[in-house]
């Protein structure tokens, strides 16, 4: 008979599991569920404590009573979580680019260890990182909420003060961008179903030359082709729907690409004559360009998932 | 069409509710016999509200308890403390006044 009172003071203990008096709240709730199926129904049955048990409540709003006004980050604090990982997320993107850049580890004892990464552990390791620094920001912020003193958090004006980001754009805007997306697409398709590149050492049209060997030329143009593919199709979805989460996708899909793009073997790709001493430094000079194109989206990336993460929290 | 009060009424309770169980305390009470009493004056206290808001008073000194365990069912007593009196004073003083400006705003409206 008391299985179903015993069964339910345990979904609250669970509930409130971690205050310290959880047990006399559980004590008091039964004598009250007790006393009060008796009174109104006669002699304790099944059904009765089961009525009784049902007008209490559902277990998790029970318990959730007993924990108000114990907020683990006070609402005060809460959009600093975004802001201030934001800022931290930054700075540890840029460290991963000049690890990468640089082919370096980067130590600030005790805080952060960079190790050396190529372009395709950076890329996976960025998500890790972001979840990191979202935690270390948080558990700051409990600290400070668990402290009950008034901290004023500073945030530098200089700074992306996301409540200021923009709602994404208008449909006039997407048709706008749409079209010469569209059209640099279609040509760069053109370019390659008839040369099997899109990167020409001439502007002569009737008789072009390729720039790099048929090999890498396939390779290069097949990625930059799906770069320009990925963007078209996100101005396109757009034109239906103004979820963040597609500029989050086109982002993803863009980064896999640049990664993918910096994979590529870079040895003499050119059909023209390099000078062989210039070669490096146009390597160098590409990585880099891509890399900044890579922080970039990345950025972008990171604005659109806070952006979804206050609206979801805000919620 | 009748506005949904639902919340309205939650937020103005949980003053009310304060000051009835500091009223209701001058004689000690538990729990369950306090949601029959407020019944019989004809308000309703959801029980799950009840409980945490006497923990609340109590851990800061308003109420304090004792349990019975004379009868059959062990059961929580509460009682007011001066402190809680000294509170319930400064509470019915603020409500009041709150229940004069609205009269008062109520007859010069009513006046116009």
């Amino acid at each position: 008979m008391f299985e179903k009172l015993e069964a339910y003071l345990e979904e609250i203990s669970h509930f409130l599991s971690g205050r310290e008096e959880r047990e006399e709240i559980l004590s008091e709730i039964r004598s009250h569920i007790l006393e009060k199926a008796e009174r109104e129904s006669g002699p304790l049955t099944a059904s009765s404590l089961e009525k009784v048990i049902a007008a209490y409540g559902p277990a998790r709003r029970v318990a959730e009573k007993y924990l108000e006004g114990r907020e683990i980050i006070a609402p005060a604090y809460r959009r600093y979580l975004f802001r201030y990982t934001a800022l931290l997320f930054a700075a540890h993107t840029l460290l991963t680019v000049f690890g990468v850049l640089f082919k370096e580890d980067f130590i600030f004892f005790p805080f952060l260890f960079m190790p050396r990464l190529g372009v395709i552990e950076a890329l996976m390791y960025l998500p890790t990182a972001f979840l990191t620094d979202l935690g270390i920001v948080a558990l700051v912020l409990i600290f400070i909420t668990q402290s009950k003193k008034d901290v004023k958090l500073p945030w530098p004006k200089f700074s992306v003060d996301l409540d200021e980001v923009k709602a994404p754009k208008k449909t006039f805007w997407n048709i706008l961008g749409l079209i010469p997306m569209l059209a640099v697409t279609d040509f760069a398709l053109y370019l390659y179903v008839k040369h099997h590149t899109i990167f020409f050492a001439n502007l002569d049209f009737a008789n072009p030359r390729p720039l790099f060997t048929p090999d890498a030329g396939v390779r290069y143009s097949v990625v930059v082709i799906a770069m320009l593919a990925a963007g078209t199709v996100a101005l396109l979805v757009k034109l239906f729907t103004k979820s963040r989460w597609v500029d989050v996708g086109s982002s993803v899909v863009s980064l896999a690409l640049i990664g993918l793009l910096l994979r590529q073997p870079f040895d003499h790709p050119f059909v023209v004559s390099v000078p062989e001493r210039f070669l490096p430094k146009i390597k160098f000079g590409l990585k880099f360009a891509l890399l900044f194109i890579a922080l970039m989206v990345t950025i972008d990336l990171i604005k659109n998932l806070i952006v979804i993460g206050r609206k979801k929290l805000a919620r | 069409m009748e506005p949904e009060i639902g919340n309205f009424e939650t937020e103005m309770n949980r003053g009310f509710l304060q000051i009835l169980v500091l009223a209701l305390l001058e004689k000690e009470m538990y729990g369950y016999s306090m949601v029959r009493t407020i019944s019989d004056l004809g308000y309703v206290v959801e029980e799950n509200t009840l409980y945490p808001l006497l923990r609340r008073l109590e851990k800061n000194g308003w109420v304090r308890s004792r349990w019975d365990v004379t009868e059959d069912r062990p059961r929580k007593f509460y009682g007011i403390t001066d402190a809680g009196r000294a509170l319930r004073t400064q509470l019915l003083a603020i409500w009041k006044k709150q229940d004069e400006i609205l009269k008062h705003l109520m007859e010069e409206q009513t006046h116009v």
